[in-house]
């Protein structure tokens, strides 16, 4: 059945990684990106990955589920691996026929592809594995409030990415419906070539967004009626607080930071 | 004391772009006491909704005022103090959950209202502990039913610490058995917090629990009062387009037939219903009318046909009537009866359903059995009513029957076709007209015509062929030339549900699946597309009427297939359905209201028949069975001298029986 599908890949366990506030894992993602980004060399790229490997081991998830979050991004890893091993020029290492296989562009065709590997692990690890998306609606909020006084819409965002988040198991179910509605009709959306899919998928979307808007309407109609008015003034069940681990998390977090910083300095 | 809601010749008009102005409501004045429930009757676009929403500031008056517990819902610094005060369920249970967690939602009041977490915490647990679903807390919400999804919504409320409720249609969606639960709920909150209870509804039986009815419509109210008092005017509550109660139509069907008028009040519940037959009767028999009746008389007929009920005893009286001719029961109505007298002696069996079995996801965590061993056949011509509450397998099955879902064990064959096959799967789905519950849902072509079309065209017939059935669709469900031309957006409610009927009916299906054509509609809504059925039967085709509404299913089919958890729990005739009421307790079904009434009126008149299925029948029934009674009673006294050229009297009375009934009908149309 459609409706049971659960959004992200939460992966249910108690880890540390779990425990953690959002706001701690959305900002050491970002450190991580951060760092990523900032290392130039294989050798702070393998410290990277090590404690890559040590955030996995702390999530008690699979490690065989984490790299399960490579999948979708395989064709762009592999892409971003040949350009650059073909393109950038140096000392031949190899050569296949017109192509040529240099030191310098196996280095950096091995570094881009650890470096989005790497980015792409900690993204999932952070925020979709251990995190429920609306937890990370919640601590985007929560972060980026500050920002309110200068008319960011902080609160509406995480409103609307939350209301989307609820509605979508609602509107995929919605979507099989009308399919076998117009299905029962002699629609067809199996065979026939590109256009008369294109066209098929017509006598879905029309009814798929006029059954969206009413709800759209309907909801803004049951929100008012409880009470929503905007987020001033509002309070909220579960109150986000930073608790011990989160500080010695953060601490560690800096302090990695400010290690690999100066390590790939070192390196340089 | 001062009233808690105070309307004084309140109007509000919307005003829409490229059409008239709407008036909603119509100076409208009433005034509700604290504590009190009220029930608002009245059709779809009567007023109803728009006159909830301006008792709870969702919309402000145009002209005259409305005071919510001393507060005027126009004034901006009274809104949400009013609606707080106000809680309101709406008709879709879907589009009312804001939360992404069960908890987060019944939240979502206290947080808007800025309490202090822990206030929110208490609010949200207690309201959850109230509706009975702590347990689902942590859930999403689609992970509830439809009635828990409504007791959701009500938590949410709860939690705002409301002094009034307002359910604007809040049952319209659920089936009998989670209506009946949500009510129960919100009884026992009249009962334990003293709310003030508004009940917009369609369903009659509802408006009886309340303590005082308005009945609504273009805006104005019309009838007002007790209940009872409300119903006992049933030639304007029908006129309304609105129903009374099964037990005051049987009632009104009983005082027209026998000409005498009833009292104020005395349908007031089921045993004051009961009391005031016999008493109808009574007087009848008295000024010796009744007999007029039953001299010449349809409702003298000896005993109805116990057909197929074999614990059933055999009615006194009965036994000078044991030839094969009299297998047709008076009490079918027109088109059953028709159907049964053409019904050939091999039906052919259209449908052929053997040992079904299907799993949802099968092999994971979330399998779950939708059917199993389901076994069953549809005859041509027939219309067979599918019944069971939400989750019973209705839906999985009746798309089985078309090819939308794959037959996992067991076999689906339609006109010989094997449902299983892919190439055989095409024809079957141009046999087979599938409409799904809310079928508006599927309209999107730019015309009402060419929505129609879609069908026709797919099935590669040229232009004039594809006109001609688009015509002839909408003819049968009534719309007219000019709507053709229309948006199909642009129609009311119910007439789109017609537009995209008729987009199913132009497939020219050898068997129609109706799967609950009138949800959501008011009654004379629901009557006018039950008629559709009944009509397609008529032309030929043979229909399969999925409902959750016993009375219906009652009114409509010559067979009934129950289904429960996935099960054929019982199928049959509906004699033989309704003969054991054990069973379809234990599918959490009731009997049809017609049927129970009968029931109880067995303890007063015990040769009655219980198998009426439309208070008409039931008018007659009672009738019969007094009238065979007082006989009885009257031979017993008498010598048995006589006795056989009275049971030779009998027979021939009975043969007039069918054709009486028939003039009652007509001149009762005619009346009307």
């Amino acid at each position: 059945m459609l409706g049971n599908i659960s959004l992200g890949r939460f992966y249910p366990a108690e880890s540390l990684l779990h425990q953690l506030d959002p706001r701690s894992k959305i900002l050491s993602a970002i450190a991580m990106m951060f760092l990523i980004f900032m290392s130039q060399s294989l050798w702070t790229m393998l410290i990277l990955a090590f404690i890559t490997f040590v955030f996995v081991g702390l999530s008690k998830v699979p490690f065989k589920t984490v790299l399960s979050g490579l999948k979708p991004m395989i064709f762009i890893l592999v892409f971003a691996f040949t350009i650059n091993l073909f393109t950038v020029t140096g000392d031949p290492l190899l050569e296949i026929g017109p192509l040529t296989v240099s030191d310098q562009g196996l280095l950096t065709a091995l570094r881009m592809a650890s470096r989005l590997a790497l980015l792409i692990l900690n993204t999932t690890l952070f925020l979709t594995l251990t995190t429920t998306p609306i937890h990370v609606a919640d601590a985007m909020e929560s972060l980026l409030n500050p920002l309110r006084r200068i008319g960011f819409p902080a609160h509406e965002m995480a409103m609307m990415m939350s209301i989307a988040l609820r509605f979508v198991p609602t509107l995929l179910e919605e979507t099989d419906k009308i399919m076998k509605a117009q299905s029962s009709r002699g629609a067809d959306y199996d065979t026939g070539g590109l256009i008369t899919k294109a066209r098929g998928l017509v006598s879905v979307l029309i009814p798929l967004f006029v059954s969206a808007f009413k709800r759209a309407e309907d909801l803004a109609v049951a929100m008012e009626a409880r009470c929503y008015r905007g987020g001033e003034g509002r309070t909220r069940l579960k109150v986000m607080a930073y608790q011990q681990r989160d500080i010695w998390f953060g601490a560690v977090m800096a302090a990695l930071v400010v290690l690999v910083l100066l390590a790939s300095y070192a390196i340089g | 004391m001062k009233p808690f809601i105070e309307l004084d010749s309140v109007s509000f008009t919307y005003h829409q772009e490229n059409a008239q102005p709407l008036i909603a409501v119509d100076h409208v004045s009433l005034s509700i006491q604290k504590g009190q429930h009220v029930a608002i009757l009245g059709r779809n676009g009567s007023g109803k909704s728009t006159l909830a929403r301006l008792i709870n500031a969702l919309e402000q008056p145009d002209e005259g005022s409305v005071l919510v517990d001393g507060l005027l819902t126009n004034l901006e610094e009274n809104i949400w103090e009013i609606r707080r005060r106000c809680g309101m369920v709406f008709q879709n249970p879907d589009n009312q959950i804001i939360g992404t967690t069960v908890e987060e939602d019944v939240a979502f009041g206290p947080e808007n209202l800025g309490f202090a977490q822990p206030k929110i915490r208490k609010a949200v647990d207690e309201a959850l502990a109230y509706v009975g679903l702590s347990d689902m807390a942590q859930k999403p919400p689609h992970f509830l039913s439809g009635g828990q999804k409504q007791k959701l919504a009500i938590a949410g409320i709860l939690a705002m610490r409301p002094a009034c409720l307002i359910l604007d249609e809040a049952t319209s969606m659920l089936d009998p058995y989670s209506s009946d639960e949500l009510m129960k709920l919100v009884h026992k909150l009249i009962k334990d917090e003293h709310l003030t209870v508004i009940n917009i509804t369609h369903n009659m039986e509802e408006a009886l629990l309340a303590d005082f009815v308005y009945v609504m419509s273009e805006g104005k109210i019309i009838l007002s009062g007790k209940p009872a008092e409300v119903f006992d005017q049933v030639e304007t509550v029908k006129s309304l387009g609105l129903d009374v109660p099964v037990h005051c139509d049987i009632l009104y069907q009983l005082s027209s037939m026998l000409d005498l008028p009833l009292m104020p009040q005395e349908t007031a519940d089921w045993s004051k219903a009961c009391h005031a037959a016999v008493r109808l009767l009574d007087q009848s028999e008295a000024a010796g009318n009744i007999h007029l009746l039953s001299d010449q008389s349809v409702f003298n007929k000896p005993g109805l046909v116990q057909d197929g009920s074999p614990n059933q005893p055999e009615p006194s009286g009965s036994a000078a009537d044991g030839s094969k001719e009299e297998k047709i029961p008076l009490h079918l109505t027109e088109h059953q009866q028709q159907a049964a007298e053409k019904k050939p002696k091999n039906p052919e069996a259209i449908v052929e359903v053997d040992g079904l079995t299907y799993t949802y996801t099968p092999g994971t965590v979330l399998s779950t059995d939708a059917l199993h061993d389901v076994s069953f056949k549809v005859f041509r011509g027939e219309l067979l009513g599918v019944i069971g509450h939400s989750g019973s397998g209705k839906s999985t099955l009746i798309q089985h029957l078309n090819g939308l879902l794959r037959t996992q064990t067991g076999r689906v064959e339609v006109l010989n076709l094997d449902a299983s096959n892919n190439h055989d799967i095409r024809k079957i789905r141009q046999h087979v007209g599938l409409v799904f519950q809310y079928p508006e849902h599927q309209l999107f072509e730019e015309t009402v015509f060419q929505d129609i079309a879609f069908g026709p065209k797919r099935l590669g017939l040229d232009m004039n062929q594809v006109e001609q059935r688009v015509l002839k669709a909408a003819r049968i469900v009534s719309l007219s030339e000019d709507m053709l031309e229309r948006s199909p957006f642009e129609l009311s409610g119910g007439q789109k549900r017609r537009a995209a009927i008729a987009g199913v009916l132009a497939m020219e299906p050898d068997v129609l699946i109706m799967d609950e054509p009138a949800a959501g509609l008011d009654p004379a809504g629901r009557d006018e597309l039950l008629g559709y059925a009944a009509k397609l039967r008529e032309m030929g085709v043979t229909v399969i009427l999925v409902s959750h509404s016993m009375d219906d299913i009652a009114r409509m089919a010559d067979r009934v297939l129950v289904l429960n958890e996935g099960r054929v729990h019982a199928y049959g005739t509906l004699d033989q359905i309704f003969n054991d009421d054990t069973a379809l307790k234990a599918a959490g079904l009731s009997l049809p209201r017609p049927v129970a009434f009968m029931r109880m009126m067995k303890t007063q008149i015990s040769s009655i028949s219980e198998y009426a299925y439309t208070p008409e029948q039931a008018a007659i029934e009672l009738i019969r069975a007094y009238c065979a009674q007082t006989a009885d009673q009257k031979t017993e006294n008498q010598e048995k001298d006589d006795q056989k050229t009275a049971g030779r009297e009998k027979a021939s009375q009975t043969k007039d029986c069918r054709e009486l009934a028939d003039q009652m009908k007509a001149g009762d149309e005619h009346a009307r």
